[in-house]
């Protein structure tokens, strides 16, 4: 008994899919429909998940970065050179030759010129210590050299010279009063540090007047598991005020604060226009029920059974959906996958990133199409299997 | 059995068909609705500051900080009317997660410069008396259910004061409206005399001094001699209009007005394709039916006109029910709104502008069909099943 159904159903899915072309524009526009739903969700969640990788995958596990207590972010810390000498005894913090591996770092927002509309933006310019880039695992230097000490020296993000005009390798720029020279651009896997304008601290301090001032400071840790002594450390120590979190920990929180309102706008606006591409699914299948009425009372008068007419006309409204899912799942990625945008972070400087599609996205929207598909096509599906074999014999 | 009969006797045919049409249109245009009126809030800071007032902010970037006595110098440069100058607080309430937009700014200044702002004669004179006094935007006021005399206590995510404190204690002056600019509604105000008495560092200093020209005439020679005497100083500025300030500002959360485009242009084809090819179908299923009122004397443009009138009264039905129902959400969710969007609301513009659309799309899907239904030969209609 079973598989004489399954047979059946079999046959008349095929036959269904099979007279597509007879009904090829309205077929075409449902398809098309639910390509530009999927293709919206999908880029919404790629922006998404471009903007948070672009932040969680900063950190690692073996730095630590230290605030002052209460702040949320690099911006709004502070840290004295008092403090910074403190840490330099603290215990759990890796040391080369005697060394403490620590950098005292000031981050100051200047403008940078975006090339898409010739607004201001703005950049990280950030001060780092002598053992800064060392701190940074995977940096590395793409084009010129690394800034020198104690010169008007930059190195610059590839993702700034990608957005914005001005930071290309030799140019010159002025910031305050000094005039600073692009010596290198630095790579760093596509992170939020590659929004960043780097320059040894001392420099930055003297020329914005932060003398003997920091915001944070990062360190190496001399395993990942002395972040805990190097915690215990700072918070039993009155003088010091201060918190510390690795940067994993600390890029993950901010990837966590920083996913705006448009990061969440995709599904929201997928689903409402979901319901518009239902519309036009439930129209497009209910016509082809109207159309084939004759052909599925002829099948159900030769011995077809109400279920392989149900599952016919259902498969037909998924065979929609999914090619028209799939449709719109490679227009999304050939379009949009590595499109560079810029956001505001929580620091309040422009996040570079770029949109990443992932199989998973991918499955994820694709299920939406299906979804479309199945609620289009069970209620014309029912009404198949339900038609009057006589009344539509007697049609014509 | 006139014109307007028929129309409405064919879209009421096939009922499951006119109302799965009419849904798509619906989705479409509460996207319209919805989406648009965000746009319109979102840069209405940029389009509604009055063209005479300017900003100065450091050369560098503006959340640089300038000396409070560029307020002062600014003052006396010849055309400029009234002056007033702020700092970034870094406010928020109870929980860093309530940040609050707030600045430190001089009373009189700041209301001198902001005409528009709207508070009671006693409030004003409150606040102009009472160092911890606050100023709340309404919708600030809602969020928290602050009332004019309320002690709140803010604390500051950037400054501290002494004894390492974060968290200062404000007593609420006045609650103000701003119907010319609703996004600053949801600001708050507090005094720079109490901020420079008890902050421990940034004592004195300002991130953007706000002034008004005697006209706009005025602007550019009144921006050229602010910036050139501040040239080559330790804290050189650059002054703007507060529109062009505004505009850059808001371009920095990413554009805006190009994702809610690509989201409309994306649903408007998605929802053309399926009322278009309904239409055609509807149309095509009538054939017989128009060979026979051609035969009883209807002309090809009368035809014509019967489905253009069809699909136009389709679209505009969708979009009233779609603009209604954005309208409708809008106003229900107003609380939540206010936090992202101050001022959002459904307007003229919007109403226009579907409508505009509406007829639009109404021709593009009754085109084909109409246009056969003028070409359509009776023999051909008759003889076609």
């Amino acid at each position: 008994m079973m598989p004489r159904v399954l047979r059946q159903c079999a046959a008349l899915a095929r036959m269904n899919i099979l007279s597509i072309p007879q009904r090829i524009w309205m077929s075409v526009s449902t398809c098309f429909a639910i390509a530009l739903v999927v293709a919206v969700l999908l880029v919404f969640l790629a922006m998404g998940n471009g903007f948070k990788q672009a932040q969680s995958s900063a950190g690692a596990a073996d730095i630590a970065i230290v605030l002052r207590d209460g702040a949320q972010t690099e911006i709004s810390s502070t840290v004295s050179r008092e403090q910074v000498m403190l840490l330099e005894e603290a215990p759990g913090i890796a040391r080369a030759s005697g060394k403490p591996l620590l950098s005292a770092e000031l981050y100051v927002i200047v403008d940078g010129i975006r090339r898409s509309n010739g607004l201001k933006s703005n950049l990280p310019l950030r001060g780092l210590g002598v053992e800064g880039a060392a701190l940074r695992h995977n940096v590395r230097i793409v084009q010129g050299r690394m800034f020198r000490s104690g010169t008007n020296e930059l190195v610059v993000g590839q993702g700034v010279t990608r957005e914005f005009a001005g930071f290309d390798l030799g140019h010159t720029l002025r910031l305050g009063q000094t005039v600073w020279t692009v010596v290198g651009i630095f790579a760093d896997g596509g992170t939020v540090r590659e929004s960043e304008l780097w320059a040894d601290v001392g420099v930055v301090q003297s020329v914005f007047h932060r003398l003997n001032v920091f915001q944070t400071v990062r360190a190496r840790l001399a395993s990942p598991a002395a972040l805990a002594t190097l915690k215990s450390h700072v918070a039993n120590d009155p003088r010091l005020q201060l918190v510390v979190e690795s940067e994993a920990e600390y890029f993950s929180e901010q990837a966590k604060q920083s996913s705006g309102l448009i990061q969440n706008l995709g599904w929201p606006l997928a689903i409402i226009m979901a319901i518009g591409a239902l519309a036009g699914a439930l129209n497009t299948m209910y016509s082809s029920v109207a159309a084939r009425g004759t052909e599925i009372a002829t099948l159900r008068a030769i011995g077809f059974g109400g279920i392989p007419t149900f599952a016919g006309t259902l498969a037909e409204a998924l065979a929609l959906s999914i090619v028209g899912g799939l449709f719109g799942v490679l227009a999304a990625t050939v379009v949009f996958n590595g499109y560079s945008a810029s956001t505001l972070s929580s620091n309040f400087t422009q996040v570079i990133f770029t949109f990443k599609m992932t199989p998973a996205l991918c499955v994820r929207a694709l299920w939406l199409a299906i979804t479309i598909g199945l609620i289009g096509g069970i209620l014309p599906a029912i009404r198949a299997a339900r038609l009057p074999i006589v009344g539509m014999l007697g049609e014509q | 059995m006139n014109q307007a009969l028929l129309v409405a006797k064919n879209l009421g045919r096939r009922k499951l068909r006119t109302g799965l049409m009419l849904l798509a249109l619906l989705i479409a245009f509460f996207l319209y609705g919805c989406l648009e009126s965000f746009d319109r809030a979102f840069y209405a800071s940029q389009n509604s500051a009055a063209d005479n007032r300017l900003v100065s902010v450091n050369k560098v970037n503006f959340t640089l900080p300038l000396p409070i006595s560029y307020g002062a110098q600014i003052g006396l440069v010849p055309g400029v009317s009234a002056v007033s100058y702020q700092s970034w607080f870094g406010g928020y309430y109870q929980d860093p997660r309530q940040f609050l937009i707030m600045f430190a700014s001089d009373p009189a200044g700041y209301l001198a410069v902001y005409p528009n702002l709207q508070v009671t004669p006693a409030e004003r004179t409150a606040w102009l008396a009472d160092r911890t006094g606050l100023l709340v935007g309404r919708t600030v006021a809602t969020k928290y259910h602050w009332h004019v005399g309320d002690h709140v206590p803010i604390s500051s995510n950037i400054y501290t004061r002494a004894k390492g404190s974060h968290t200062w204690d404000f007593t609420i002056s006045g609650i103000y409206s701003f119907p010319t600019d609703p996004a600053r509604e949801g600001q708050v105000i507090m005094r720079h005399d109490y901020f420079d008495e008890t902050v421990t560092f940034g004592r004195d200093t300002i991130n953007m001094v706000m002034f008004t020209t005697k006209s706009a005439a005025l602007n550019e020679a009144v921006i050229k001699r602010i910036d050139t005497q501040f040239a080559n100083s330790p804290y050189e500025t650059t002054t703007d209009t507060a529109a062009a300030f505004n505009r850059a500002f808001a371009s920095q959360l990413g554009n805006i007005a190009l994702i809610i485009r690509l989201v409309l242009i994306s649903a408007f084809a998605a929802i053309l394709l399926i009322v278009g090819n309904t239409m055609v179908m509807a149309v095509r299923e009538r054939t017989r039916e128009i060979g026979v009122l051609k035969t009883l004397g209807f002309s090809g443009t009368a035809i014509m006109m019967q489905i253009l009138a069809e699909s136009m009264l389709l679209s505009v039905t969708g979009a009233l029910l779609g603009l209604a129902v954005a309208g409708l959400l809008i106003t229900g969710l107003k609380d939540v709104i206010a936090g992202f969007a101050p001022g959002m609301h459904l307007a003229w513009q919007e109403v226009v502008g579907a409508l505009g659309w509406a007829v639009v799309l109404g021709l593009a899907t009754g085109g084909l069909p109409a246009w056969s239904g003028l070409k359509l030969r009776i023999a051909t209609a008759l003889g076609r099943i």
